[in-house]
């Protein structure tokens, strides 16, 4: 695939324009983190350092675009889907850890035989503008997951940032479109720009790799079998002692996608709405007689690892982690994930 | 297969009947406005409007294609809502989902079915499949208990079956009344004996959790095999499309994979029987 370069005012033109088919979201910064916030053009603060299209994942995770938080699935008796009546998202600074969330997500609702509308409806509509990680944190270990800090796939369009602006690729038809019908805001990038580029990924990966490095992440090849053969050990109760069941852990992510369904209170204009669910709370399994599989916190705690780490890959071959580090950051009892991570390998 | 656009939206259902079966279970019968067909021992969601819908296994004929019935035991909040319906009454249908009995695996050997309590339902559609195949399966036995004998479901029909020449009926209930003059105990108390090859034999199960537990013990100790085996795993069953992620099982899903598992598929998973 070709690679083009951008100016950064040429990028936040296309954004500009973009916005005629999308509503547009880029990582914006507040003190320390970045939140995906709504593009206006018109808006001075694109000049002065707020948009942050490099460095590392926003806080919310990508998933946000794809099912929301709470949403209608259901009117009546209807078969036609609720109508939003928004715009698709074009989403710009993705991050190829969330990028990795859609192998999870995608194996849940949409390559599965029973379809979801809904998100197979974001998929097809939404655009995603991913760019290179230009730092790490230090809760980042996507190495540890076998996903690189830059896209690699699951994108339109990828961005990295160089001198003069963005070595922009496209990495579908949809990418390839847009970067066509705007073709005045682009040129070809050289290879000075592509090697700087490279430079910068290299610097990245290093980073990560110190984190994996300094807080002994097991890599993910270690990881088979580590969940079943602790399966007993005391680490379970010990890692959920202080665990609140505030379910932060599970929105957070972007692989989780467990959901609740539940009817509007009002018989004659029935509505069923979704919204996220958490595995840590006590209920979640539990049915209407009383029965639960799970009733002991330290239970869930180990059924949330053994949902990322044993069936994921036995499902469908992969690990539902993409080591983005939002579960150690929004976790108010600590529960560290690269902490039980190494507990499950070092069996301390 | 589900073939709606909307795997989420119920489809619109009149409520025929209401039977009251004893004092804690009612039996539905429902029309559905398009054609639903369902295989013994998938199961439906069934909406109440303005309350919300929940899991159930038909108990009627999957032959009969117009109509379908639930038999519902009031344990929570939509089964109390769906008690209160009254014939001519609207309610929703999702479904069928799931793995239902391998019928054609029972084909030509002896098949035991153990049922328990509101487990009679499931059953019930599972028999009538039986009795209309009669002649394809080497011997029929029944085993069913219950709390106690008010709480038969499908009372008169199991005498019925007590009858027929094809199948071979005994009951028991955990605790007798005047009138009572079967097996009184626990179902597993009425397992022994049975006139059949239990190495090659297939067993069925389906009742509240911790009597499928001490069945599937004692089948295991009169020779049945782990894999010839069947039990209905009801899960908290939500979405009925292996995506909520409430019903998991180990690997499985019981919406996709179940509610009928064979034992050796899910025996090594923990808390299996909660």
């Amino acid at each position: 695939m070709a690679a083009y370069l951008i100016s950064r005012d040429n990028f936040l033109n296309l954004l500009g324009t973009l916005q005629k088919d999308y509503s547009v979201y880029i990582p914006l910064k507040k003190d320390e983190n970045r939140f995906f916030t709504r593009f206006k053009s018109d808006e001075k603060d694109k000049e002065d350092g707020h948009i942050v299209f490099g460095e590392v994942r926003t806080v919310e995770p990508l998933k946000v675009f794809y099912m929301r938080s709470r949403e209608r699935v259901a009117e009546g008796f209807k078969d036609e889907l609720p109508s939003t009546g928004a715009k698709p998202s074009c989403i710009v600074g993705v991050k190829a850890c969330d990028l990795k969330g859609f192998q999870v997500q995608d194996r849940v609702f949409r390559d599965d035989e029973y379809k979801d509308p809904f998100y197979i409806r974001e998929r097809e509509e939404n655009l995603i503008i991913s760019a290179d990680c230009t730092c790490a944190i230090d809760t980042c270990y996507c190495l540890a997951l076998h996903v690189n800090p830059y896209p690699q796939s699951n994108y339109d369009i990828n961005i990295s940032e160089v001198s003069g602006g963005f070595v922009a690729e496209s990495g579908s038809e949809k990418g390839e479109k847009i970067i066509a019908g705007n073709a005045s805001l682009f040129s070809e990038a050289g290879s000075n720009h592509l090697a700087e580029r490279d430079a910068k990924r290299k610097g990245v990966v290093n980073e990560v790799k110190k984190n994996i490095r300094e807080n002994r992440i097991p890599d993910q090849d270690v990881l088979e079998g580590a969940v079943e053969r602790n399966y007993n050990a005391p680490l379970w109760k010990e890692e959920a002692a202080e665990c609140v069941e505030c379910g932060a852990c599970n929105m957070i992510c972007p692989t989780c996608h467990c959901f609740l369904m539940y009817d509007q209170q009002d018989a004659e204009r029935m509505a069923r709405l979704r919204v996220w669910d958490s595995c840590m709370v006590k209920d979640f399994a539990q049915v209407a007689g009383g029965a639960n599989p799970r009733p002991e916190l330290w239970m869930r705690l180990r059924n949330r690892f053994e949902k990322k780490f044993d069936f994921f890959p036995k499902f469908s071959d992969i690990y539902a982690c993409t080591g983005c580090g939002r579960c150690i950051t929004a976790c108010p009892a600590k529960i560290d994930i690269r902490k039980v991570l190494r507990r499950l390998v070092e069996n301390v | 297969m589900y073939r709606s656009n909307n795997p989420y939206r119920p489809i619109e259902t009149k409520v025929l009947e209401v039977i009251t079966e004893t004092p804690t279970i009612k039996t539905l019968k429902l029309k559905p406005k398009e054609e639903l067909t369902f295989e013994t021992g998938q199961f439906i969601e069934l909406t109440v409007p303005g309350a919300g819908e929940a899991p159930f296994t038909p108990s009627s004929r999957p032959a009969v294609k117009d109509t379908i019935e639930v038999s519902v035991m009031r344990v929570g909040k939509v089964t109390e809502r769906i008690h209160s319906l009254k014939k001519g009454d609207t309610v929703g249908i999702r479904g069928p989902f799931g793995t239902g009995y391998p019928m054609e695996e029972f084909k030509g050997r002896e098949v035991l079915v153990v049922g328990g309590g509101c487990g009679f339902a499931p059953l019930r559609s599972l028999m009538y499949e039986f009795f209309e195949h009669s002649g394809e399966f080497k011997a029929l036995f029944f085993r069913g208990g219950c709390k106690t004998p008010k709480d038969f479901l499908y009372k008169k029909e199991i005498e019925g079956w007590a009858k027929r020449d094809d199948l071979d009926v005994m009951l028991t209930v955990d605790e007798g009344d005047g009138q009572w003059k079967g097996n009184v105990g626990v179902v597993t108390t009425i397992l022994d004996g049975i006139p059949m090859d239990h190495k090659k034999g297939v067993a069925v199960v389906c009742g509240p959790p911790i009597m499928m537990k001490f069945a599937t013990k004692k089948l295991g100790e009169l020779g049945f095999k782990d894999s010839n085996i069947y039990l209905s795993m009801e899960k908290n069953m939500s979405c009925g499309l292996g995506k909520c992620g409430h019903c998991r099982i180990g690997t499985y899903y019981a919406c996709k994979d179940g509610p009928v598992f064979r034992f050796d598929r899910i025996k090594k998973f923990p808390n299996i029987w909660d």
